[in-house]
């Protein structure tokens, strides 16, 4: 009796604990209990049942045990597919998207239709900003007509793509199946917040019914970010942490957006907050490690901006970025009628997966430079292999970045800034920026292009590999377009309008006097006529460019010249590998016929060749064809596209030098110098002659005793020494130069 | 670099002959063939045209082989005088298995050690090897000696990949901004800094994981390094090492007429030098003014000299 009198004392007593289900846990976190939550969660975590043990794990925070309970559960159910979308949803996350992609697709496996794991599929599609996304979670919803989680993602996706309608129809939906959809109120609340509508029911209405749901505010801050908001976004994120601190991801964010921002030492703080309390996220903890990496930068005031660059190649690219930084913003300041309200700060990364971190945290980033408002992160012209990259075209594009977001308050839509910046990339010279690439082509012959008012949505979300490059391009043709239909004057009225939170249609309507599908079709007459001929011969130049290939390796120079200018003609933007160009001028040199050979490198100078090797050619052919200023702008080019080149600051230095031009030789000469050259004797011995050249008898003075230092018997240098103290010696006392 | 400069003066008036051998192995196939051979012939050209005692030999192609390479260095070994000096230049595939380095010639190889062997047999005390292979790292330790500078091209026996450090080097032999002290004598350090630095931008440009560090021993024993300086204690020897001399450097130092006043130039050179190595301890401004004050009166010397 008293044995059964125990067990029944203690029955009652489990009987009270276990009266909490999985159910009530969640319940209890939904509705913001999380000291509740956290205890039943516990209590789940003492179960006999591996799954629901898994479940009380991961919501007590031990993520290594649940992932064993999981596996063990999984084990134990090999037929249930529900126990695998958990685990899945779990790796999810953790930030384990391979993982938790392949357990959602076991599960489709055992269960074809099952709503949960293609809605993992989506979640997972979505963190990776891929179209499938949307696909995958209109399948999981028309399964599971319930299933709330998907409507809400719908919703977010559209939100995403500035689909305002959509998102608002899907968050309805989620509300009309689940009156407490948060995330669906947490949707039409940032809607409004976007629309700078401060005070929203819908906060109201969340808080509610959870007071702690930072999760709302946590979503603002992504989207206000994804729509390059990054300070209303970083408010945000504080805003979610004072309602829950122990929102890591939104830490984690916060710390991020923070460190865009030049703020790095409470970007440093929350990072190391979030891994000391276990979240350890790749991006996280690839930002603690560039961080710790910045003691290897210098800060540079240069004007009205700052540059953060690498001490290893400070020296070398200080001046060339300080020149490219104070035209581009004075410029812009003209030609938007605007003054910058704070410096801007251009930092530039050697290595690439450095700027990649810089900018989401993760490494793999494909673009070249980017904007956060006032700050620039772009690679430094030795982040990429010489001839590949044009870094004062990235700069400049990045610069207008600024002003188009400081003159529209980080409003104006995606397509709209990136057209304008690779719009005035070609502006600042014609040689600059993208060429029309194959990939381009075949979009517009197979007419890939969207809709103006969808085009974010290919910046966004690309449904197929090239459309974010075919994007970047429409976007900069369709800001052409306006510019020769309507004058530029229309730009600036768009950007106004856009600043005043008008979405593109109406924008197009109210300064192009037309419906946006109207402005479509009209473009798109233009853009086909524009291209006609390239797009027409394509097919053509693409069999023809590899018979010319093939003539040139067989150095049948005759038929590479017969051949050469007609295919060249068929496609004469392509400028890259192999291009005609460079088969006829090497065809040319070959035959000795370099006044010709010169001509045309000086066609693929023209149309926008980068290559160092051809351009170095280009400029010795006009130098020996006795035309110095040409050959000497010829290597100015390079400056711009790899200035990490000893040979060509020498070579540049004497033409200069040799033109007359004393002060851009000195500067070239210190870019060798720069460059710590092998022959430093003989470098500082020329930049001791442009500097007397230039007058600075002093400073050549220097010079030349630094060229003596290294080698005491340099006769040039001597002979220079001598002059240079004859010369002193016969000056007035009291006189200096 | 001064030391060397000295070393020179004494050269010339022991009249001492440069001996030089260049083998270009086995390229297994025509591009390296082609490559291998090419950069054997650049050498020879740059080497027969710097004039002076000068006696080159180069093999390349089907000559290449483990005997003909043996006959040349007995040929060296039999008309070198201790005062001589002998310059091996070896370019192509190497291999390492972990213990032993082979060059490979048509024909049989040619390991580290049998070569080390053929080298000893020559009386030219000085000598410097630039084993210029894949691999070659693998060769150093059997290769090094008293009086012997030994360059390889990589650091190990397991840098295995085709080198391009030859092509820089050939361009150190001929390129006058090798000289960096500007005395007209391309010496053996030189020309290592040069291909080494140029090497290292091959690969920092090309945005490719170097493959190849090249390495400098001139102790005759210890490791290789990769920077010689004075703090490592390696340098010396390659520094006094002329492997091309050009302009009319040797031509004055022989004029008697000239002599007092050449004198006072190796006087004013010796003085900067030791000021030099005073630096760190002197106010920048006081080195700056003495060091300005000695270069003003060699350039004044050599003016005299040159007249």
């Amino acid at each position: 009796m008293r044995r059964a009198f125990i067990s029944a004392a203690v029955a009652a007593l489990m009987g009270t604990a276990s009266a909490q289900t999985l159910k009530d846990c969640r319940d209890h976190h939904r509705r913001g209990r999380l000291e509740e939550a956290r205890r039943c969660f516990v209590q789940q975590a003492q179960s006999a049942d591996a799954y629901l043990r898994a479940e009380g794990l991961w919501g007590a925070g031990d993520y290594q045990a649940a992932n064993a309970a999981f596996r063990l559960a999984v084990e134990q159910h090999p037929k249930n597919p529900d126990y695998r979308v958990r685990w899945g949803r779990l790796f999810l996350e953790r930030r384990q998207p391979q993982d938790a992609a392949d357990l959602f697709a076991e599960a489709l496996k055992l269960r074809g239709d099952h709503a949960g794991a293609l809605l993992g599929l989506a979640l997972q599609a979505a963190e990776q900003f891929e179209s499938k996304a949307v696909e995958l979670a209109e399948q999981a919803a028309a399964l599971d007509r319930n299933l709330v989680e998907a409507r809400e993602l719908l919703a977010r996706l559209a939100l995403e793509e500035n689909n305002s309608a959509r998102a608002i129809q899907q968050a309805d939906q989620a509300l009309a199946i689940s009156a407490e959809a948060l995330d669906a109120m947490a949707v039409r609340a940032t809607m409004d917040w976007l629309n700078d509508r401060p005070s929203t029911a819908w906060l109201e209405r969340i808080l509610k019914l959870n007071p702690v749901y930072g999760e709302v505010y946590a979503m603002a801050g992504r989207f206000f970010v994804l729509n390059r908001r990054y300070e209303e976004g970083i408010a945000f994120y504080r805003k979610a942490l004072e309602l829950n601190p122990r929102l890591w991801e939104a830490r984690a964010q916060l710390g991020l957006n923070l460190m865009r921002l030049g703020a790095d030492e409470e970007a440093r703080r929350h990072l190391e907050l979030c891994y000391r309390n276990g979240y350890q996220s790749d991006a996280t903890v690839n930002s603690l490690r560039l961080l710790d990496s910045y003691g290897n930068f210098v800060i540079v005031q240069s004007g009205p901006g700052v540059l953060k660059l690498h001490k290893k190649e400070a020296a070398i690219l200080r001046p060339y970025f300080e020149r490219e930084l104070q035209r581009g913003l004075r410029a812009f300041e003209q030609k938007y009628r605007m003054k910058l309200t704070r410096p801007v700060r251009v930092e530039v990364y050697p290595d690439h997966e450095d700027f990649a971190v810089r900018t989401l945290g993760m490494p793999g980033l494909g673009a070249l430079g980017v904007s956060f408002g006032y700050v620039v992160a772009m690679d430094s012209p030795s982040g990429r292999r010489p001839g590949h990259y044009h870094w004062a075209s990235t700069l400049w594009h990045e610069l207008n970045h600024v002003f188009v977001l400081a003159a529209t308050r980080h409003r104006a839509p995606r397509w709209f800034t990136e057209g304008m910046a690779v719009y005035e990339e070609t502006v600042v010279a014609p040689d600059w920026g993208d060429r029309l690439t194959p990939e381009i082509i075949l979009a517009i012959r197979e007419w890939k292009l969207l809709p103006v008012a969808e085009l974010d949505r290919g910046f966004v979300r690309p449904s197929y590999p090239s459309q974010v490059v075919v994007s970047y391009y429409q976007a900069g043709r369709i800001c052409a377009y306006i510019v020769e239909k309507w004058g530029f004057e229309k730009l600036l009225e768009m950007l106004q309008a856009f600043g005043e939170l008008r979405g593109t249609p109406e924008v197009i309507e109210q300064a192009l006097g037309m419906k946006p599908e109207q402005f479509d079709r009209q473009f798109r007459a233009w853009l086909e006529a524009a291209t006609q001929a390239t797009v027409k011969n394509f097919d053509e130049w693409k069999k023809r460019i590899a018979d010319l290939n093939k003539l040139a390796r067989a150095q049948d120079y005759d038929a590479v010249m017969r051949e050469g200018g007609a295919v060249r003609d068929l496609f004469p933007e392509y400028v890259e590998a192999g291009n005609a160009y460079q088969l006829m001028a090497e065809a040319c040199f070959a035959q000795g016929r370099k006044p010709d050979a010169v001509a045309e490198l000086q066609r693929y100078a023209a149309a926008g060749g980068k290559d160092p090797a051809l351009l170095k050619k280009l400029a010795a052919g006009l130098e020996e064809m006795g035309r110095r200023k040409a050959a000497a702008r010829a290597l100015e080019r390079l400056n711009y596209i790899y200035p990490q080149d000893e040979e060509l600051h020498r070579k540049l230095g004497e033409l200069l030098l040799a033109e007359g031009d004393a002060g851009g030789a000195v500067r070239e000469f210190e870019a060798a110098i720069a460059l710590q050259p092998v022959d430093a004797a003989a470098s500082h011995y020329q930049l001791a002659r442009a500097l007397r050249q230039a007058g600075r008898l002093a400073e050549a003075k220097e010079r030349v005793l630094l060229a003596l230092e290294a080698a005491p018997g340099y006769r040039p240098a001597q002979k220079m020494l001598l002059e240079l103290t004859a010369e002193e010696n016969n000056q007035p006392k009291g006189t200096t130069k | 670099m001064r030391i060397m400069a000295l070393w020179l003066a004494g050269l010339c008036t022991l009249e001492a002959a440069h001996f030089y051998v260049t083998v270009a192995g086995l390229g297994g196939e025509p591009e390296y063939e082609q490559r291998f051979a090419a950069w054997a012939q650049e050498i020879d050209q740059v080497l027969r045209g710097s004039g002076g005692q000068t006696r080159v030999t180069t093999l390349h192609g089907s000559q290449a082989t483990r005997a003909r390479l043996s006959e040349a260095l007995e040929t060296v070994a039999r008309e070198t005088a201790p005062q001589d000096a002998l310059v091996l230049m070896l370019i192509g595939h190497g291999t390492f298995d972990g213990h032993e380095y082979k060059f490979n010639l048509p024909g049989p190889d040619l390991s580290a050690g049998e070569l080390a062997a053929m080298l000893s047999r020559v009386r030219a005390a000085r000598q410097v090897i630039i084993n210029m292979t894949s691999a070659s790292g693998g060769s150093l330790a059997a290769l090094q000696r008293s009086e012997r500078v030994v360059i390889t091209a990589t650091r190990s026996g397991m840098q295995k990949d085709a080198t391009i450090f030859p092509r820089y080097w050939i361009e150190a032999l001929r390129d006058p901004a090798a000289d960096a002290d500007k005395n007209e004598v391309i010496t053996a350090l030189e020309a290592f800094r040069y291909a080494d630095q140029k090497t290292v931008r091959f690969f920092e440009t090309q945005k490719r994981l170097a493959s190849e560090h090249a390495l400098l021993e001139d102790t005759g024993g210890g490791e290789g390094v990769r920077a010689p300086s004075a703090e490592n204690g390696r340098g010396l020897l390659a520094g006094a090492f002329p492997l091309v001399r050009f302009g009319q450097a040797q031509a004055a130092a022989q004029d008697p007429e000239k002599r007092k006043l050449a004198a006072r130039r190796e006087e004013l050179e010796q003085q900067i030098d030791q000021l030099k190595y005073q630096k760190a301890a002197l106010p920048l401004k006081e080195y700056r003014k003495r060091l300005a004050a000695l270069l003003l009166d060699l350039a004044k010397t050599q003016a005299e000299l040159d007249k």
